[in-house]
């Protein structure tokens, strides 16, 4: 065995978690959230970084927070405020929506374990 | 020169390997996008299709779910409110072609659910606050107005169609579509989305859905929320053409007094259907699969497999609100849970 080769085994051990990581590992932990807001393009942020953002619906201001690859709603004009109630969304598929404002949240895994959700 | 290429081709072939892995990983683009339709948030699949003629099933998609939205809303001007003013007043009422259909439809479906499926029984649900988007924080209506309205039996048999006149004997009859709006206006998108030649696709209006086709011959796979924690009860793989409507407790509900009081109404008491948390059917319409989600939550675990049975419904999952899980074989036999439960799930055979 030349030190070549050696090298390319040592390399391809230290490559083994990475690879196991992004290619088998929890692909279900959201990497992205889908923000949609009526009449308005979407828009698609990552969960990596954490972020206050301020959404102008139909109502009035939704406030939202992305925070340690979460999302949630901290306000909005609804009355019901069942989008805060809702709390924090970080698996793929994980969706809520304040209906009155017009604005809506989803999270985007990396690779979804499934095609649709049914509640 | 020969330590050179010694180098070079273990690492040429370990790179060779890397590419061929993440190549493995990359899947053909479906094309996904979100609605905001009937009140709900309405999430569109395309599989197979350019960006451009996805683009173009989205829109036809909207057009479906806006129609129905405007022409069967319950409580804004629409045909529906027009048809209930004139039956409040004891005239019958020329219906169109859809009109025609979906009421006719939604009549069958009554009858074939003992009446449990009842959308006459819209003024049960105005009383209970749940015509508005964001109900007040009013009490729940006293027994004494909840005893007059069962008392006055609205149901759907009170209804007659010949040709396009539907008229009505019962001047309590309120029509609310809400319990199979969803469902008839999915079936109308997936109708519409095969007209321009989409075949694999998922329409799913606020997580009920109906999947046509698959992904390049790999079936849809779809998740069933837990209905009393966060996450995912069981999946089910859909392939060529099924709906998987659940009904739930939890879906639309007020609080008062630190009691729960959820939308499924039971026309029976008056009252939300007790005993049942969660109805998940599969079936091939989503117009049934809807009707019959909520009549098998007001029929509750005592009486959920006659109506199945009487609705031509094989396959059903309900969760009661002691979490024990219930389901018919052919449901069984296709569904994965995603962890024990505490309890052994129960295989009942339709009668």
């Amino acid at each position: 065995m030349t030190l070549a080769d050696k090298l390319a085994i040592a390399f391809a051990c230290m490559l083994l978690p990475y690879l196991y990581i992004n290619l088998w590992g929890n692909n279900s932990q959201g990497e992205r959230v889908l923000i949609q807001v009526a009449e308005q393009a979407p828009m698609i942020l990552p969960l990596d970084y954490n972020k206050r953002l301020e959404i102008e619906g139909r109502l009035g201001t939704s406030i939202i927070e992305i925070k340690d690859r979460q999302v949630r709603f901290i306000d909005s004009p609804c009355q019901s405020k069942r989008c805060v109630i809702e709390g924090w969304l970080g698996q793929d598929h994980e969706t809520t929506a304040c209906m009155p404002n017009g604005v809506s949240l989803q999270i985007i895994g990396k690779d979804a374990r499934f095609d649709a959700m049914n509640f | 020169m020969k330590a050179r290429s010694t180098v070079i081709r273990p690492l040429s072939l370990l790179g060779l390997i890397l590419s061929l892995l993440i190549g493995c990983d990359s899947q053909p683009a479906s094309h996904q996008q979100q609605i905001l339709a009937l009140g709900t948030l309405v999430d569109v699949v395309i599989y197979g299709e350019d960006e451009i003629k996805a683009q173009q099933a989205v829109q036809t998609v909207r057009e479906q779910l806006e129609k129905m939205h405007h022409d069967w809303h319950a409580w804004q001007p629409s045909k529906l409110t027009h048809i209930n003013a004139e039956l409040a007043q004891g005239h019958s009422v020329p219906l169109d072609n859809e009109g025609v259909r979906l009421i006719s439809q939604s009549m069958q479906l009554a009858q074939q659910s003992d009446q449990l499926f009842n959308p006459a029984s819209g003024q049960l649900i105005e009383t209970w606050g749940f015509h508005s988007d964001e109900r007040n924080n009013a009490p729940p209506p006293s027994d004494e107005q909840l005893q007059q309205l069962t008392q006055l039996a609205p149901s759907m048999a009170n209804l007659a169609l010949k040709g396009n006149q539907l008229s009505s004997n019962n001047p309590a009859v309120q029509l609310d579509v809400g319990g199979f709006a969803k469902g008839y206006a999915v079936d109308l998108s997936i109708k519409a989305l095969r007209s321009i030649g989409i075949n694999n696709a998922i329409v799913n209006a606020g997580g009920d859905l109906r999947a046509i086709g698959n992904k390049n011959g790999i079936p849809w796979r779809i998740g069933i929320r837990h209905p009393r924690q966060p996450g995912v009860l069981a999946s089910v793989d859909a392939e060529g053409d099924e709906s998987v409507f659940t009904s739930g407790d939890y879906e639309r509900y007020f609080d008062y007094q630190g009691q729960r009081y959820h939308h499924i109404i039971d026309p029976r008491t008056g009252k939300p259907a007790e005993g049942t948390s969660s109805v998940t059917v599969i079936h091939t319409d989503a117009t049934t699969a809807d009707a019959a989600a909520t009549a098998l939550l007001i029929a509750g675990p005592t009486q959920w497999l006659d109506i199945a049975k009487k609705m031509g419904i094989t396959q059903v999952m309900l969760v009661s609100t002691a979490s024990q899980i219930y389901m018919t074989p052919a449901m069984a036999q296709r569904t994965t849970l995603m962890e024990s439960p505490a309890n052994p799930v129960i295989v009942l055979t339709l009668p």
